[in-house]
């Protein structure tokens, strides 16, 4: 390199250095900090940086949270920066920053003088890039939401066109073939035929009407509308729910009640669908001031750190986010060929 | 009415000549003026899910057929159901089915049950045979017939 394109190359890296929407921090073999610019100076606390050109020991640690690995969002274990074994050339990391509190940032950490044992710090700020990715993932949510809820509409529709109007129209057909029947016998026959007819009619609409809500759950409580929604599963599908309830037929908040009859509906159908299984357990209790559901299954089971979605994948989706409506926590634990556990605790407290 | 047929020989049978997996019966029960459509009798089954299910008219298999009178041939059930759609029939799932017949069986131009022939393959129910044992059900299912009968 010529001298003229070395000293170039130069005031392009001073200019990068000094201007740079990326902070930098140069620390020597014994983590003491040699530099930093000046937009590393805007985020980091005045303290923590004479801390740090003072080269005390876990100085960094006044500003540094922890880092993101694979087991936690916010860690010290094999921490970066005073035990760099694995690769660290791109993590993120949390940052108290000067003013404005806790924030992740994407960082590299890397030796750039092996004989001196010079390192480099590189920050690069993540709010803006998290908000976005926030934003798609909602975007991508409320839009598959909009398709579950026009799913369920034609369902419904169908339904109703399928069995409430047919029934309907053979019923008045029969109505209107009665003008012509001559013997007794023959209206009889038709009114008995019509009444069949009706009956039937008048179950299917029960059968949608407490598909949709069931009305038990407003008048008679959880714990009675769970009992006859299990009723339900086992006339439909052959699955046998085992229920223990503990509560003693006692009411809850209606949300309350709704978000437990929604998430257990929701698990058992899944266990219906992807679990393998003709027997579930059911358990709802109270304890320490709170209500717990208990759905248990000894399936198939399923992988719950891998996102493979066998569904619309909104179903989860909508169990937690149900359960924080209420101020609940809904953990599910599976493994491959271990079943599956699913448990929500809602606090009945301060309400 | 129907006591003094031994329908679980009859299912063998069928089992045995068409050599399918699953052989189920579905019959319904007076229970006032509802219909209860319920599997009465299976051969070939793996577990006794499709017994506690109580079929309602016009949903599942049994229900469809019922409804409709007409029989029904789903020579592969994996092309021609969507995965999400299939819990919609229970016994398709807890028996593993993939390839079936439903037949409805008549007495006295009525609906009076439900025979459902299955094959654990893919494409084992072909047409062909779909067309023998409606061909042969009088036959092989004495004192029913698989259509209605025109008047007179």
């Amino acid at each position: 390199m010529t001298n003229n394109a070395h000293s170039e190359l130069v005031d392009s890296l001073i200019g990068m250095y000094e201007n740079s929407s990326e902070a930098f921090f140069f620390f020597n073999k014994d983590n003491k900090l040699l530099h930093l610019n000046p937009i590393a100076k805007e985020i980091v606390d005045t303290d923590a940086i004479d801390a740090m050109l003072e080269g005390q020991e876990r100085s960094i640690c006044q500003t540094c949270k922890g880092y993101t690995n694979t087991t936690e969002l916010i860690s010290c274990e094999n921490c970066y920066f005073s035990d760099p074994k694995q690769d660290f050339s791109s993590f993120q990391v949390y940052l108290d920053t000067k003013d404005i509190g806790v924030l992740p940032y994407v960082a590299s950490f890397h030796t750039i003088d092996s004989e001196k044992g010079t390192k480099v710090l590189i920050l690069r700020n993540l709010t803006k890039l998290l908000e976005t990715r926030e934003l798609l993932f909602k975007n991508t949510t409320i839009k598959q939401i909009i398709k579950a809820q026009e799913d369920e509409r034609k369902r419904i529709s169908r339904e109703l066109h399928d069995s409430v109007a047919q029934e309907i129209l053979s019923s008045l057909v029969d109505l209107r073939l009665m003008k012509y029947l001559k013997s007794p016998e023959e209206v009889s026959q038709k009114v008995q035929h019509m009444e069949a007819s009706l009956t039937r009619l008048l179950d299917e609409i029960r059968n949608m009407s407490v598909e949709l809500r069931p009305s038990s759950l407003d008048d008679l409580g959880i714990e009675a509308a769970l009992r006859s929604h299990f009723k339900w599963i086992e006339k439909n599908y052959g699955l046998v729910v085992h229920y223990k309830s503990e509560i003693k037929g006692k009411r809850f908040l209606n949300e309350i009640e709704t978000v437990v009859y929604r998430i257990c509906q929701e698990s058992i159908l899944n266990a219906l669908k992807y679990a393998d299984v003709d027997e579930v357990n059911v358990e709802l209790y109270e304890k320490d001031d709170n209500l717990i559901l208990k759905i248990v299954d000894d399936g198939i089971g399923f992988d719950t750190s891998q996102r493979v979605f066998k569904g619309t994948g909104l179903g989860l989706f909508g169990m937690k986010e149900r359960a924080e409506l209420v101020g609940g926590k809904l953990s599910i634990m599976s493994s491959m060929g271990k079943g599956t556990e699913v448990l929500l605790y809602i606090p009945l407290k301060e309400r | 009415m129907k006591n003094d047929i031994d329908f679980q020989k009859v299912i063998t049978a069928f089992k045995d000549k068409y050599e399918v997996d699953l052989v189920a019966l579905a019959f319904i029960q007076p229970a006032q003026l509802e219909y209860v459509l319920t599997w009465q009798y299976a051969i070939g089954n793996i577990n006794n899910r499709l017994k506690r299910i109580v079929l309602q008219s016009g949903k599942g298999i049994a229900g469809q057929v019922f409804k409709s009178g007409k029989p029904m041939h789903v020579p592969n059930v994996v092309t021609e159901y969507p995965e999400r759609d299939l819990f919609n029939y229970p016994i398709i799932v807890s028996e593993k089915i993939k390839s079936f017949c439903a037949l409805p069986l008549y007495r006295k131009n009525k609906v009076q049950g439900v025979l459902l022939l299955g094959y654990r393959e893919e494409d084992k129910m072909t047409y062909e045979l779909f067309e023998k044992v409606i061909y042969n059900i009088h036959i092989d299912f004495p004192k029913y017939y698989g259509k209605e009968m025109a008047k007179n």
